[in-house]
């Protein structure tokens, strides 16, 4: 929203602040300030001149050559392209050596005539909307008076973030603002000068029906005989540099009266539209606006009607063609009314309808405003034109009322929030600057909230707590240390864990780490042979493009090697991220923290990739959770059918893992062999933490024994594994696998294992004997299991 | 006896001008004094030296033991040095310049900024909680007082599921569960994913992360809130910082504030990163509002607090220089693998 400081300054008197103190004083305590400019100073030479004789330029069929009176004594000639030129026309000229914003005059020839000056267009100055010819002055301008003499050109605009508004309805206009900034520098702020309708009370009641509780308040009133059209030079100038544009009077009024109060207006042609009825629409309703669009209107919109109960306006936001007013328009119903604030935002935002008047009834505007809008439009209405005459009462149905808002509240609890020791008087005097109206009672304040802070705004004492700090100056508030007991802090087991492992697999096993979107790419899914089915779905997809959540992370780090297979040729990345695969029995989503790790490379083989992973787990498992942890059989359609497995702890299921099924990986990419892993955090958490073993040193001779058994291939190492590990010895026993060797004509479907063990007594040197007595029994042992030493 | 001995040395030193290497040395250490090397078998010859003359004969033998261990084991240093010296000049000299294996991995630049600030949050007595991605509208909306007819809750605005549920919009949606779960005095940060149904442009992302903390204790102030942000910023930029509040607006707070930090870039005086305000807009706070107390079960009229929110995606922008938000959750490997583990 755009903020002219000439229109402020009409309201209070800020002289002797500087621009910049003003400027930070309000960000500091009301609102933020997107920009400031200064306009009107590139003004320059520019005025008041009489067209004294127009003729026809020689050669041009559009130019004229004009001989005006700028006041200076002698007649300029000038060259003018404008249409609307005229003998006796009194409009801005600027001299040679003037400037019109960024344009300096010069006398120039044009098309072989000379030309001393400018003669210029309101959309030129800025001045005006209009764009068709030259400033058509008043008959009363005096020749040669400078504009800056006749009009406040030089202003000072401040742009005000609209979102920071969202919360303060009574800052959508001047006269609000003015308010604020009369309480930050505690100036007067001056009254509205305004037309009192009780003087109509007499004249004929309006017809007007409310029939849905969604408008407060609806008022109107009729006036007649309206004999101007334009409106004055001072209201173009301030809806021009506030944004808007001047249309005719009656349109102008009506705009310049929403700038000034925040309160939107509509006129009606009262010709057209007699009588009022506000209803809420059951079915859509389709309607054309001024502008000539059509749009239909979906259903619990407000819609005002005429006394025919057709559509004249879509309250709040738009009025309609047919009942909209003109130039021609002489009769007029003049509507200020308030509607429920989350109706009229819903009905914008479903039909893309985004108004002046929108924005601000969605920030539930006062209803009290009503009167005082239609009491400034009249007053500036019968400014502009003597002859007006107001032809009915002020007709108001007025069916919902803010409650009145009185806070008790004490200067302590005010001073013990704000941090800062403040008299009732001194919290008194902030309040009542900002119109709550207080009365003191020692230590106790009784606070009467303004009916313009009452509609959502201000209703608790925290609310005062705000009112008074911001205007106190928050950069005023020192600084407070705070002390608290010493307690130990909890750390949260997940978040834990969840950056142990991110840090162990970047830092130990050289993974990248990526973030991704939460969605399930059905696209890629389908491209590459993916099947996922999501479980919850976004209601309203457009913006994300994805409506399902996924329920598998690997899918989505597939999708980013996918996206990177062209740029490496090893990729190595892994993600700590929400699936959400499902409900519980309340229908809400039971979501899982997952890790996913997907390894792509093009020269290690899948068995080297399959095996990193388990390295990786066998880390997390060990080194971080300190729990167990199987492989078992598995069945799930990303891996390969043969080899992947479900990783377990006990009876946890904590994932799976393994090479990714050959359809997929060839569908990504041809060159590379792919690994992946995912596995359920917070899972690892609920395993059975292994009990701490320590095995003590001997310092007696370790004896190392190799052993070659031969097994039949079929059969997993695990085998081997599980016969040493339980196999029950007396001597401090560690093992390790050294070899595998594998040669089908030698060994004819078995596979040979070098297993090196290492024995130590606790308290003495062992004897060829007792060595000779270990490796028979571990030789016979293996025996009963099928698995014999190589000979 | 003493001639065998003059013999021995004699012997001794013209072998040791032969000696090349230690190798020798050693070989001429057993030639003497092996179990039936020239000097140990001088000393079985004492066996038959009459009693009387037994001690003298000894102190000769051991004198001339010493005398001729000391030049073998001069004559073996020497060696051993000369060798060493051998094997170090003849050593290939090694190209360190040559590259070693490097650490490739890396972590995302939000968990590397995020570990830094949780790391000044526990330094000053917070815990640090996980919440989930998708919650109820209760936790979402109601617990932290939207009110119904807010904007925030449209279709527009928030990703609602069709189950009822939405994709939290703000780290706030967790405040009502760590209200609950705690008694005061409460220090706690909640970091997460949050999610706006809106369209994606270089600053805007419909999946970004916050870092939320609330402070609940009797009489919290908003000069501790002062306190508390100058403290907590200063050792995030690592360096003293001067913020400002501007009013704000936000439901679950009231005072709600904008919290600006002087430019730590430039010392405020403007610079690209401040957009040459010399002010920084960096972290929306306030004071509890009294009915996100009560719905967490606090009495607000025994308890007051604060509550702050960091944008975690502007905060490693900040710090990375990065200028397009949507690269976060890019899977772009080409950026992602220059961060670091630090």
């Amino acid at each position: 929203m755009i903020i002219s400081l000439n229109w402020i300054k009409e309201y209070v008197d800020l002289s002797g602040i500087e621009v910049d103190e003003l400027v930070k004083r309000f960000g500091l305590s009301t609102a933020e300030i997107e920009s400031v400019t200064h306009v009107g100073g590139d003004l320059k030479d520019i005025v008041v001149a009489k067209i004294l004789s127009v003729e026809n330029h020689p050669k041009s069929d559009h130019l004229h050559v004009l001989m005006v009176d700028d006041g200076s004594g002698s007649p300029v000639q000038v060259v003018c392209g404008a249409p609307n030129v005229r003998v006796g026309l009194k409009t801005f000229f600027c001299r040679v050596g003037g400037q019109v914003k960024d344009m300096k005059i010069k006398p120039v020839n044009m098309v072989g005539v000379s030309s001393n000056g400018m003669c210029c267009g309101g959309n030129e100055l800025g001045i005006e909307a209009d764009t068709s010819g030259i400033v058509e002055l008043d008959e009363s301008a005096v020749v040669g008076t400078d504009i800056h003499d006749i009009l406040p050109v030089e202003d000072v605009l401040i742009e005000i973030d609209n979102k920071s508004l969202t919360n303060r309805p009574d800052l959508w206009g001047h006269y609000g603002i003015a308010r604020e900034f009369a309480a930050i520098f505690n100036r007067k702020l001056k009254p509205l000068k305004l037309d009192d309708v009780s003087q109509y009370e007499k004249l004929k009641k309006l017809d007007i029906k409310v029939e849905t509780k969604n408008c407060f308040r609806y008022t109107g009133i009729t006036v007649e005989n309206i004999a101007r059209h334009t409106s004055t030079p001072l209201m173009k100038l301030r809806l021009n540099y506030c944004g808007m544009r001047d249309i005719n009077l009656l349109a102008d009024l009506t705009n310049y009266v929403m700038l000034e109060l925040g309160q939107p207006m509509h006129a009606f042609d009262n010709a057209v539209v007699k009588g009022i009825t506000v209803i809420e629409n059951k079915k859509p309703v389709t309607m054309q606006t001024l502008e000539g669009e059509k749009h239909e209107i979906a259903p619990n919109s407000i819609i005002i009607c005429d006394e025919a109960k057709e559509p004249v306006a879509i309250a709040g936001i738009k009025g309609g063609l047919k009942s909209g007013i003109s130039e021609s328009t002489n009769s007029l119903l003049i509507e200020s009314a308030c509607f429920d604030s989350a109706t009229i935002r819903k009905t914008s935002r479903k039909i893309g309808l985004i108004t002046d008047a929108s924005l601000r009834y969605e920030k539930s505007l006062d209803p009290e405003l009503c009167l005082t809008a239609t009491e400034r439009l009249l007053y500036l209405l019968k400014q502009a034109d003597k002859n007006v005459k107001v032809t009915s009462s002020f007709t108001d149905v007025y069916n919902f009322k803010y409650p009145k808002i009185t806070i008790n509240t004490t200067a302590d609890f005010i001073s013990k929030r704000g941090g800062v020791k403040l008299s009732a008087n001194k919290i008194a005097d902030i309040l009542t600057r900002l119109g709550f109206q207080v009365s003191v009672d020692k230590e106790n304040l009784k606070v009467n909230v303004p009916t313009f802070r009452a509609t959502k705004d201000v209703s608790i004492r925290e609310d005062l707590v705000e009112e008074v700090f911001r205007m106190y100056g928050y950069d005023n508030i020192e600084s407070a240390p705070m002390s608290m007991p010493l307690t130990p802090v909890d750390k949260i087991p997940t978040h834990e864990l969840e950056y142990q492992i991110k840090f162990a697999l970047a830092s130990r096993f050289n993974l990248n780490e990526v973030h991704s979107y939460v969605w399930n790419y059905l696209d890629f899914n389908k491209q590459v042979g993916i099947k996922q089915t999501s479980v919850v779905h976004l209601i309203d997809a457009s913006k994300s493009g994805q409506s399902g959540l996924r329920t598998m992370l690997t899918p989505t780090l597939l999708k980013f090697a996918d996206e990177n297979k062209n740029k490496f040729s090893e990729i190595s990345i892994f993600e700590i991220g929400r699936t959400f695969d499902e409900l519980d029995k309340n229908n809400l989503v039971n979501e899982k923290k997952k890790l996913s790790v997907v390894l792509a490379s093009e020269t290690q083989s899948e068995k080297n990739l399959y095996f990193k992973l388990k390295q990786i787990v066998e880390y997390v498992a060990s080194e971080l959770v300190n729990c167990k942890i199987e492989f078992n059989k598995t069945e799930n359609e990303i891996y390969h059918p043969v080899n992947s497995c479900s990783v377990d702890s006990g009876n946890i299921h904590l994932g799976e893992m393994g090479i990714l099924h050959p359809t997929i990986a060839k569908n990504i990419d041809k060159r590379k062999h792919f690994a992946c892993l995912e596995l359920d955090v917070n899972k690892f958490l609920e395993t059975e933490k292994l009990a701490a073993k320590i095995t003590h040193t001997s310092k007696f001779q370790a004896v190392s024994l190799d052993f070659n058994f031969v097994m039949d291939s079929t059969r997993p190492y695990a085998d081997i594994d599980n016969i040493i590990s339980n196999f029950k010895c007396n001597y401090i026993m560690e093992y390790c696998l050294k070899d595998v060797y594998k040669n089908e004509e030698v060994l004819k479907g078995k596979t040979s294992y070098t297993i090196n063990i290492t024995i130590t007594p606790k308290d003495k040197t062992l004897t060829s004997e007792e060595i000779e007595k270990f490796s028979k029994r571990l030789i016979k042992t293996f025996e009963a299991q099928n698995i014999n030493l190589r000979t | 006896m003493q001639n065998k001995i003059n013999e021995i040395k004699k012997y001794i030193l013209e072998k040791i001008k032969g000696i090349k290497n230690l190798k020798e040395c050693q070989a001429l250490r057993v030639e003497m004094f092996g179990k039936s090397g020239k000097f140990t078998e001088l000393f079985k010859l004492i066996k038959d030296v009459p009693a009387e003359e037994k001690g003298k004969v000894g102190q000769i033998l051991n004198t001339a033991k010493q005398e001729i261990e000391g030049l073998i084991s001069d004559n073996e240093r020497k060696m051993s040095e000369e060798e060493i010296n051998k094997e170090i000049y003849s050593a290939e000299k090694i190209d360190i310049t040559l590259p070693a294996e490097k650490c490739t991995g890396s972590l995302h630049p939000r968990t590397i900024i995020q570990r830094e600030i949780e790391e000044v949050f526990t330094s000053m007595g917070f815990v640090v909680e996980d919440g989930n991605e998708v919650e109820t509208e209760y936790n979402n909306f109601t617990a932290v007082n939207v009110p119904e007819n807010h904007p925030a809750r449209d279709m527009q605005d928030t990703f609602w599921l069709d189950n009822g549920e939405v994709l939290k919009t703000h780290t706030s949606a967790s405040q009502n569960r760590i209200l609950k779960k705690y008694t005061p005095p409460i220090r706690a940060i909640f970091p997460g994913r949050c999610f706006r149904n809106e369209d994606v442009d270089a600053s805007h992302e419909n999946t970004f992360f916050q870092l939320e903390g609330v402070i609940v204790d009797k009489d919290v102030s908003v000069g501790n809130l002062i306190y508390f942000m100058k403290e907590m910023l200063s050792k995030i930029f690592n360096k003293p910082v001067e913020v400002r509040l501007r009013p704000g607006f936000f439901p679950f707070t009231e005072p709600s504030f904008e919290m600006d930090v002087k430019c730590p870039f430039c010392d405020g005086k403007g610079c690209p990163t401040c957009k040459n305000g010399g002010w920084i807009e960096l972290c929306p706070c306030g004071m509890i509002h009294p009915q996100v107390l009560r719905n967490g079960g606090l009495d607000p009229e025994v308890y007051s607090g604060c509550a702050f929110g960091l944008g975690l995606d502007r905060m490693t922008m900040l710090s990375t220089n990065l200028n397009d938000i949507r690269e976060l959750n890019s899977g772009n490997l080409k950026l992602l693998k220059q961060f670091k583990i630090k």
